[in-house]
């Protein structure tokens, strides 16, 4: 019992990493807390749906027009707004993406409507010894696995990558190496939001698709990254393993929908008793 | 005489980067001690770590005998000690007026009375009840100044008070800092202009890479040197 | 400049008095939409009171309004008379201020940010949750009352209080080492205002009147379930009101409210969610174009002091 629920715990907490990967890109490079992360989330899951029902598109293909097509939404949000509030005192960007994540979720609304959808690809377990696995789990897990991983080959090995490291640590010390920090501010936005999308696209088999789905892991990708240490892209992926694993021991022990209150919970412990993450990041 | 601030053994990190390094030093009170040494050298970050911005590593620091590291910044200043910041931290949008009478507890008159005292003493009482952000660098630099007289601190830590200054103004700043000497206050600062340093402090301490490199009167210090190695490379 | 001090104060008396006399020749529906603009007043000073003021972001503040709307709901259905039963929904929404702000304002300006943004969520998942107190999903019901009339002064009372209090605050030191927060949190701290306690202070005071409103407002529609008084729209609203009208000042937030309800009521009832996208916009709008608020960009164009 215990190993199907640590390994379950792990499953989910990839999922969590990549996601919060995004939002820890953004924060990291911009010093921006993303809200409308979630948004851009769901935004992925929907082209993902809309794929699926009008031409039968395998969901998991359309990671291919997914992620391409909110990386190019996010670069826009960044180069038209995000931009202007990026130097502004914390509060404003703050309030700027929380005002893009209303605008979003009920453009949704309006767009979608509030049905419930989901996508029925792929159902059933794998079963390993005692242990019964969603195979929808399994394989978003393992997508997100491997997406995380060329992601962090991209931030470890590629000179753009190096560039995003460079200037998530010094603004005005890579802006003296002569890097374009404008062009690497958006490339970052956009990463995220594929990372976000990647993330939405990879849940329409499992989770019910509505225009607020995403703001839960908005949240969620928020506690990861405080988990891990602001700044500190490695943390995220460790923060994002926790938390799968924290959730999954909790829902041992009590309801679903004390579900939710753990997570924050957590939330606020870890920032009172070490705001620099668990394996140390940056302060603000 | 007796010292007012102690520093023992201080050290903080950044990360990978020891900024401050087993740093001590001792002020005996009335007088007035400089720190020098080259950009990065850990001088802001020392005086982040007394004032209780930063929380050092390990190390202690005393004031009149009791130990404040540890101690949240507003409690440190309650406790006698004020400072001045690298950057100028006014509040841009109270008034001149407003950024002296913020910082003061009790009676409302008496404090009033001293903050206009105060502006008058630099010559901007004209512009008290204009908005800190709307004043010019020089300006909003001696409210800086006179704010932090406002409560009458012990012990003074000015982090490049002459930085962007004109000569003028700053001749007039010299003299306040000298004239609080005289009242028996306790000057700490922190100068990159060698000819203030030398004119103003007693002793100057000098910092290089978080270490304390050396500690004299002007003259002897300005010989040394492993100082001028510090500043100029070999 | 100076016309504005002369006529401001006896124009803000008539209004008061037109205001107090209104009910006597106005219809029932005319009654609720000014209660509900008083309402809307009292809570967007009162989120001016912590967000414009120490600049601290509450994404959750809904949750007082809703705590005290359960708590009044509560206390009436087991007989306590309303106005009573309001002071108490008051009451409990301030006991709910100091257990989440004690933890949670400790934390920097965006981390408090996020706390506060999950907080909604999980109010109403306990709402949800604590069944045998609150009536679960199936909401509470409130013995019928008609009691429009003086909910209408009620509301108008909280509404006239909080702007009070905001002015007073605005022109007290107290007020002024509330804005350091704002304006250097760090360097407040360096002289000597302990920020924790101020915030702590600003905090509990804003949450009284959103109990209070929300516990008039149970009274008022005579029937409460979780998802309608923990709305993330409510916190929305009130968040699009101070930012338009002024965050920081002290009529902003009230000309914020009256632009902002009168629009959602033409919108609103027709199109909710384009209603939502376009708060939205504004939202975004006023960040990029306008971040003090028309009054604020008022009073920075004509100089005028900060009690305008």
């Amino acid at each position: 019992m215990l190993g199907q629920v640590i390994v379950s715990g792990l499953l989910a907490g990839a999922l969590y990493a990549m996601v919060a990967l995004g939002l820890g890109l953004i924060f990291g490079v911009m010093r921006v807390l993303n809200v409308a992360h979630g948004p851009l989330l769901m935004l992925g899951a929907y082209i993902t749906y809309w794929l699926f029902s009008a031409v039968g598109l395998n969901p998991y293909l359309s990671l291919l027009v997914s992620m391409p097509v909110v990386f190019v939404i996010g670069v826009g949000l960044q180069h038209f707004l995000v931009r202007r509030v990026v130097d502004a005192p914390e509060l404003s960007s703050l309030l700027l993406t929380f005002g893009i994540s209303i605008a979003l979720v009920n453009f949704a609304q309006l767009a979608f409507t509030s049905d419930l959808r989901s996508v029925e690809f792929i159902t059933g377990s794998f079963l390993i010894g005692p242990f019964a696995f969603s195979k929808a789990r399994v394989i978003a897990c393992l997508f997100a696995a491997v997406i995380t991983a060329l992601a962090f080959l991209f931030l470890q090995k590629t000179r753009l990558g190096k560039a995003i490291r460079a200037v998530s640590q010094s603004r005005e010390v890579a802006q003296v190496c002569g890097i374009n920090v404008h062009r690497i501010h958006m490339l970052a936005f956009g990463l995220a939001s594929a990372l976000a999308a990647a993330g939405g696209t990879l849940m329409t088999v499992m989770v019910a698709i509505q225009p607020e789905m995403g703001a839960v892991y908005t949240f969620k990708s928020f506690l990861v990254i405080v988990l891990g240490g602001a700044g500190n892209y490695p943390g995220a992926l460790l923060g994002g393993l926790l938390l799968g694993l924290v959730e999954q021991l909790a829902s041992l022990f009590l309801t679903t929908q004390v579900n939710e209150a753990v997570a924050y919970v957590l939330l606020v412990l870890v920032l009172l008793l070490r705001p620099t993450g668990l394996l140390g990041g940056r302060s603000t | 005489m007796a010292a007012i601030l102690q520093v023992r053994n201080l050290v903080k990190r950044f990360g990978g980067v020891t900024a401050v390094n087993r740093v001590s030093l001792s002020l005996e009170a009335g007088k007035i001690y400089g720190l020098i040494g080259p950009n990065g050298s850990g001088k802001t970050t020392l005086f982040n770590c007394i004032t209780g911005i930063e929380a050092s590593d390990s190390g202690a620091v005393g004031f009149k005998g009791r130990r404040i590291d540890g101690l949240k910044p507003h409690q440190i200043f309650h406790r006698g000690i004020g400072r001045t910041f690298q950057i100028i931290r006014v509040f841009p949008e109270l008034t001149a007026l407003e950024n002296l009478l913020v910082v003061t507890t009790g009676d409302f008159a008496p404090a009033r009375q001293r903050a206009e005292e105060l502006l008058r003493f630099v010559k901007l009482e004209a512009l008290a009840d204009e908005y800190a952000g709307n004043l010019s660098y020089g300006q909003q630099k001696l409210v800086e100044f006179i704010r932090v007289l406002m409560t009458d601190p012990e012990l003074i830590l000015l982090d490049e008070p002459a930085a962007g200054v004109n000569r003028t103004l700053l001749n007039e700043l010299l003299e306040a800092v000298k004239a609080l000497r005289d009242r028996g206050k306790t000057i700490f600062l922190v100068e990159h202009d060698m000819k203030v340093v030398m004119g103003l402090c007693e002793t100057v301490f000098v910092l290089d890479h978080g270490e304390k490199l050396a500690e004299g009167p002007p003259g002897v210090i300005q010989a040394d040197e492993r100082v001028i190695e510090a500043y100029f490379g070999r | 400049m100076k016309h504005w001090t002369r006529w401001f104060p006896p124009a803000l008396a008539l209004a008061l008095l037109l205001l107090s006399v209104y009910p006597l020749w106005a219809t029932g529906y005319g009654i609720r939409v000014m209660l509900q603009l008083f309402m809307w007043i009292a809570l967007a000073q009162s989120w001016n009171l912590i967000s414009g003021l120490t600049g601290y972001v509450s994404f959750g503040h809904v949750a007082f309004f809703g705590m005290g709307s359960y708590a009044t709901a509560i206390l009436v259905v087991k007989g306590v008379a309303w106005p009573l039963a309001a002071v108490g929904g008051g009451v409990m929404a301030v006991v709910l201020a100091f257990v989440i702000g004690w933890p949670c304002l400790r934390l920097k300006g965006p981390y408090f940010a996020i706390a506060m943004l999950g907080l909604n969520e999980v109010l109403r998942v306990m709402a949800s949750y604590f069944e045998g107190l609150t009536g679960g999903g199936l909401g509470l019901s409130l013995p019928t009352l008609d009691a429009s009339v003086r909910i209408y002064y009620a509301m108008g009372l909280v509404a006239v209080a909080v702007t009070g209090l905001t002015y007073l605050i605005v022109t007290s030191r107290f007020g002024l080492r509330l804005m350091t927060i704002r304006e250097d949190e760090v360097a407040a701290e360096a002289m000597g205002i302990n920020t924790f306690r101020y915030k702590i202070y600003a905090f509990l005071l804003s949450a009284a009147a959103p109990g209070i409103v929300g516990g008039l407002a149970a009274r008022d529609m005579g029937y409460i379930e979780p998802i309608s008084v923990f709305p993330l729209v409510t916190t929305i609203t009130m968040i699009v009101m101070v930012l338009f009208g002024g965050k920081g000042t002290i009529w902003g937030p009230v000309l914020g409210a009256v632009i902002l309800f009168t629009f959602q009521e033409l919108v609103w009832a027709h199109f909710p969610h384009a209603h939502q996208v376009l708060l939205g916009a504004i939202i975004v709008t006023v960040v990029l174009v306008m971040p003090r608020g028309i009054l604020g960009v008022l009073q920075q164009k004509y100089n005028l002091p900060r009690t305008v």
